[in-house]
């Protein structure tokens, strides 16, 4: 008989192989590039000239630092994500890069995103960066998404601040335009993650997420999806009216607005099936369009109006 | 006395050798893209680099 057990647990150091890509993929891209782009117009409508430079650095700060706040949370959230099919695959679950290492990868991208802000921007810009990375790394993601079924509700602020952030960048300070743009972020967050927790309720009950589906129940949930578009068409409507935006961005607001409610009447009528689930797949995907095509019109509105001058003239 | 001698210590496998390769010149790469922003801002705002709003 061996004296030695051949299945003991190997305890030399874990040496890492992991890659770049591993790195990148704790960054959460897609979450990412979504970030850049609201970010992005919250700087473009900025009032008063600010140097191309000072907004490339403000854009990657703002980037990096949600790149950080992706990290801190799939570093929490390791052994949650290996038992849902959507986040099994990411780098933790997979074995290739611990919990320690993705701490150790958020808190520093954290720190030199932040101090790069501060210092190189403006300190405003670069508090509310923090606060955010803060809001998203704990409030959300250690104590709100495991305690409460409001948890995407107020976590949806996090990823409603990045256009603040950037206007703050931009102007040394915030106005009504930037609160606005985080309005309409924070009341769309939760049609569209409730529309995924619907057809997705399987993978949050197997990992123990109280998400409103397993909560209160699917149609609990279909009523909060309409209520919640009601309000989001409603805010994303109002500053034309106000006079905030224009008549452009007024009326793509009620096209896109108009295509939400259907969907969202769509889905709290059909509650069972594969209509129901169709009908939560399709609300999902055109609150992403909805989104897009919104901040994409005031994107496109400051855009010709900076370039129509030049070419009439 | 031709035997190679093995090194001591850990010997690190080929894969843990071209990752740790790769993830070296991705910080350094990083550095250095830091080190340029710092450079570009300071000439952007001349000797007002250190007023900035609070």
């Amino acid at each position: 008989m061996s004296v030695v057990d051949h299945n003991a647990i190997e305890l030399g150091p874990r040496i890492s192989e992991a890659e770049v890509g591993d790195y990148i993929a704790l960054l959460k891209p897609r979450v990412m590039s979504l970030v850049i782009f609201t970010a992005l117009v919250g700087l473009v409508i900025a009032p008063g000239h600010f140097h191309p430079i000072l907004a490339f650095t403000s854009i990657l700060c703002i980037a990096v630092g949600a790149g950080a706040s992706g990290a801190l949370n799939m570093a929490y959230e390791g052994d949650i994500d290996a038992l849902m099919s959507r986040t099994a695959n990411r780098p933790i679950p997979r074995g290739r890069i611990t919990r320690a290492e993705a701490t150790a990868f958020g808190m520093t991208l954290s720190f030199f995103s932040v101090m790069t802000l501060g210092i190189l921007v403006n300190w405003v810009a670069g508090a509310l960066l923090a606060f955010t990375i803060f809001f998203y790394a704990v409030i959300y993601t250690m104590w709100l998404k495991r305690w409460t079924a409001q948890n995407i509700v107020i976590g949806g602020a996090a990823g409603a601040l990045p256009p603040v952030v950037a206007w703050a960048a931009a102007t040394g300070s915030l106005s009504i335009e930037p609160i606005l743009l985080f309005l309409i972020i924070f009341f769309w967050t939760p049609p569209h993650f409730w529309a995924l927790a619907l057809f997705r309720s399987d993978d949050y009950a197997r990992a123990g997420i109280p998400m409103l589906p397993n909560v209160a129940g699917p149609d609990a949930t279909r009523l909060q999806i309409l209520l919640y578009t009601i309000v989001l068409v409603a805010i994303a409507f109002a500053p034309w009216p106000l006079g905030y935006f224009d008549a452009v961005y007024g009326v793509t607001s009620l096209l896109l607005g108009s295509g939400m409610m259907w969907l969202a009447i769509a889905v709290y009528r059909r509650r069972e099936g594969v209509e129901a689930n169709r009908a939560t797949r399709r609300l999902f995907a055109f609150s992403i369009l909805y989104l897009f095509v919104l901040f994409a019109t005031l994107l496109l509105e400051v855009v010709v109006g900076a370039v129509a001058p030049m070419v009439i003239g | 006395m031709d035997e190679k001698r093995q090194p001591d210590g850990i010997v690190l496998t080929e894969a843990q050798l071209k990752s740790r390769r790769q993830r070296s010149v991705a910080i350094a790469l990083a550095l250095g893209v830091l080190v340029l922003l710092f450079f570009a801002v300071t000439l952007v705002k001349g000797p007002a680099v250190l007023v900035r709003p609070i």
